[in-house]
């Protein structure tokens, strides 16, 4: 694996913004994207797509921020491994698709992780569920936390995201 | 006793899904229907909005085509306004619908398509998909990601984002070329170009091998429908709509999309929210046409740009009149690619592209307006009817996978009669159908893709609703 350039914290939201709770993942990049954090970068899509894999690739941890429907009524934050037998490649590629592209075909798969907020409301809308909006400011504080000891020395990056939660 | 087979939901399009093939009482495909299930909701959604926020909102609904309706979308606003938008704005319009079509033609042809084409259908789908692209020829895999960035890379250099730029606004649009952005562009184009002539390589050997599959995937009689310039070269934001036959013949030309009403109808079929839009004077469903690369290169006469002339000749020799199997929606797909790239090409050298003169402006002057424009996919309609101060009253829009609906059904259930026996569901028949679908590239892309709604079911049930077989994936 080659040595990875550009060691900064990606954070990837990803959702349709109209359709209410789905949205979630976008609001909480865009958040991040205001604070202007140093060393982290963030990308805003509405379904993760093939090229994605490039910024991820050049990335030293990514986090992936995603609505879940299926998932218990709390944030989770789980630690993401490159798959590359997925057969569901849509127009709409999954994490670990994306991570495995990165690394096949760019040379470089990040370390990774997987924010998900429970979504309850899937119907057209811009407002999110009192539950959606309880893991939106959870997810937020943390990104918050992560990002804040992420600017340290690259080894202890690797510390901190591996210890977090 | 009929039965039914239903395929839930198809596997690397985009959306939620699902297919049934019926079956008659001595097991033969009688018919077939592609649903989508997902409701849409969207036209009732946006009513008692300004019209000005519609090119923001609609090119919400999809993050592969976003440019497509926010493109229509103006287009309606300029209706409304009876306004003819600055040629410069046109001109940067087309441009940025230039890259929409280069990166999602890139996206279907190389990441959807290409694993079938070299892996072959009776690879597992395990395998059988962008990795095992990856394995049988990395560099193609690359090529065609770079392929889709540089179509990605207009748009974000005219809108300043990827995904949903609020760059094209009633009137016009927003901004200008810049020096830089045109810099970026014309340094990738040797690349693009380069990637292109590969893409076309593999395509011809795909013709030599796939000679069954362009028999049975959705070759049929039907019409089709797509933009054209008045002298009849291809088109893709601006010019007329036509309607040919399968003969090759024209049987209305030079329509004005604002009367679209007049020549199109929509049927609602049962168990879809799809609308299934046919040709009026035909009825339904005699009056099924087809949208899209093949229906666009059927409708035309000619590109309008060298390279992709010089192909389409050869596409045109593919057919008696018109090109109809629906397989060959891959080689229009590479023939848009090349022309857009050509005329991309073209517009690098235009000054008029970094002309300052963007916008016209006016308030409401028609309370209705039509814009249509042509989506990677197909013919899009925007059709919006507001109030004196501008508040939409009531919203109809026509996307190209509805307009395909009827053609997908009919694919299907020509490519099921060559495979389905009796009670089996046997996976290369529904790497199959999945690829007839495919051929569409359709985008149901209403659909939120939260985690955990992607299992594909495979059923076999009876009338009474006994599940009589099923298979599951993913």
């Amino acid at each position: 694996m080659k040595k990875n350039p550009n060691p900064d914290l990606l954070v990837i939201g990803y959702g349709n913004t109209l359709r209410s709770d789905d949205g979630v993942g976008p609001k909480v990049a865009e958040a991040v994207e205001a604070l202007h954090w140093s060393g982290v970068r963030t990308l805003v899509c509405q379904q993760l797509s093939p090229e994605h894999a490039d910024p991820i690739s050049k990335s030293c941890t990514v986090i992936f921020v995603d609505a879940a429907v299926d998932a218990p009524e709390q944030v989770q934050f789980r630690k993401l491994e490159p798959n590359g037998s997925s057969q569901l490649m849509a127009h709409a590629a999954d994490p670990r698709t994306m991570l495995a592209l990165a690394r096949d075909v760019f040379g470089h798969s990040p370390e990774a992780w997987w924010l998900t907020i429970p979504a309850v409301q899937l119907d057209f809308g811009e407002k999110f569920s009192p539950t959606t909006e309880a893991g939106f400011h959870e997810a937020l504080r943390h990104i918050q936390s992560l990002a804040k000891q992420f600017r340290q020395t690259d080894d202890k990056k690797r510390e901190v995201v591996a210890n977090f939660r | 006793m009929s039965k039914r087979i239903v395929i839930d939901p198809v596997t690397r399009i985009e959306g939620h899904a699902k297919i049934s093939i019926f079956l008659d009482d001595a097991g033969n495909v009688s018919d077939a229907e592609f649903h989508v299930v997902e409701f849409r909701g969207f036209e009732k959604f946006c009513e008692g909005r300004p019209y000005t926020e519609m090119p923001g909102i609609t090119q919400r609904i999809c993050g592969i085509c976003p440019v497509s309706h926010t493109l229509a979308s103006a287009k309606a606003g300029d209706a409304l306004m009876a306004v003819n938008i600055p040629p410069a704005a046109d001109k940067l319009r087309r441009l940025m619908n230039l890259g929409q079509m280069i990166q999602s033609h890139a996206l279907s042809f190389f990441h959807l398509s290409a694993p079938d084409f070299l892996l072959g259908w009776d690879t597992a789908p395990a395998q059988r998909n962008v990795f095992g692209l990856i394995a049988a020829n990395k560099e193609l895999a690359r090529a065609g990601i770079r392929l889709r960035q540089f179509g990605q890379e207009i748009i974000e250099v005219l809108g300043d984002k990827k995904i949903h730029p609020a760059w094209a606004v009633p009137g016009g649009v927003r901004s200008a070329l810049s020096e830089e952005g045109r810099a970026k562009i014309r340094a990738w184009l040797p690349e693009a170009f380069a990637t292109t002539k590969v893409a076309f390589e593999l395509w011809k050997k795909t013709m030599e091998t796939h000679k069954r599959e362009i028999q049975i995937f959705g070759n049929f009689p039907s019409l089709f429908m797509g933009l054209v310039a008045e002298d009849g070269t291809w088109e893709h934001h601006g010019g007329k709509l036509r309607f040919t036959d399968s003969s090759g013949s024209i049987i209305a030309d030079q329509l004005d999309a604002q009367n679209y009403l007049d020549y199109i109808g929509e049927s609602v079929q049962g168990g879809s929210y799809l609308k299934s839009p046919y040709y009026t004077s035909l009825g339904f469903p005699e009056g099924i046409y087809r949208v899209g690369p093949l229906a666009r290169l059927n409708v035309c006469e000619q590109m309008g740009v060298p390279k992709a002339d010089a192909e389409f000749k050869k596409f045109k020799k593919l057919g008696h009149g018109a090109v109809t199997s629906s397989f060959l929606y891959h080689y229009a797909r590479l023939i848009e690619i090349l022309a857009s790239l050509e005329l991309v090409e073209r517009y690098m050298d235009d000054a008029e592209l970094l002309d300052g003169n963007l916008r016209a402006d006016a308030g409401i002057n028609s309370l209705r307006g039509v814009g249509v424009s042509e989506a990677p996919r197909g013919t899009l309609f925007h059709d919006y009817t507001v109030d004196r101060n501008g508040l939409l009253q009531k919203v109809n829009l026509i996307v190209a996978t509805g307009q395909n609906n009827l053609a997908m059904n009919q694919t299907v259930a020509q490519i099921a009669r060559h495979y389905v026996r009796g009670n089996d569901i046997p996976e290369p028949m529904l790497n199959r159908i999945e690829h007839g679908i495919r051929c569409y590239d359709p985008c149901l892309s209403c659909s939120t893709h939260a985690v955990g709604q992607m299992p594909l079911r495979v059923q076999l049930v009876a009338p009474d609703g006994t599940v009589l077989n099923e298979i599951a994936r993913g």
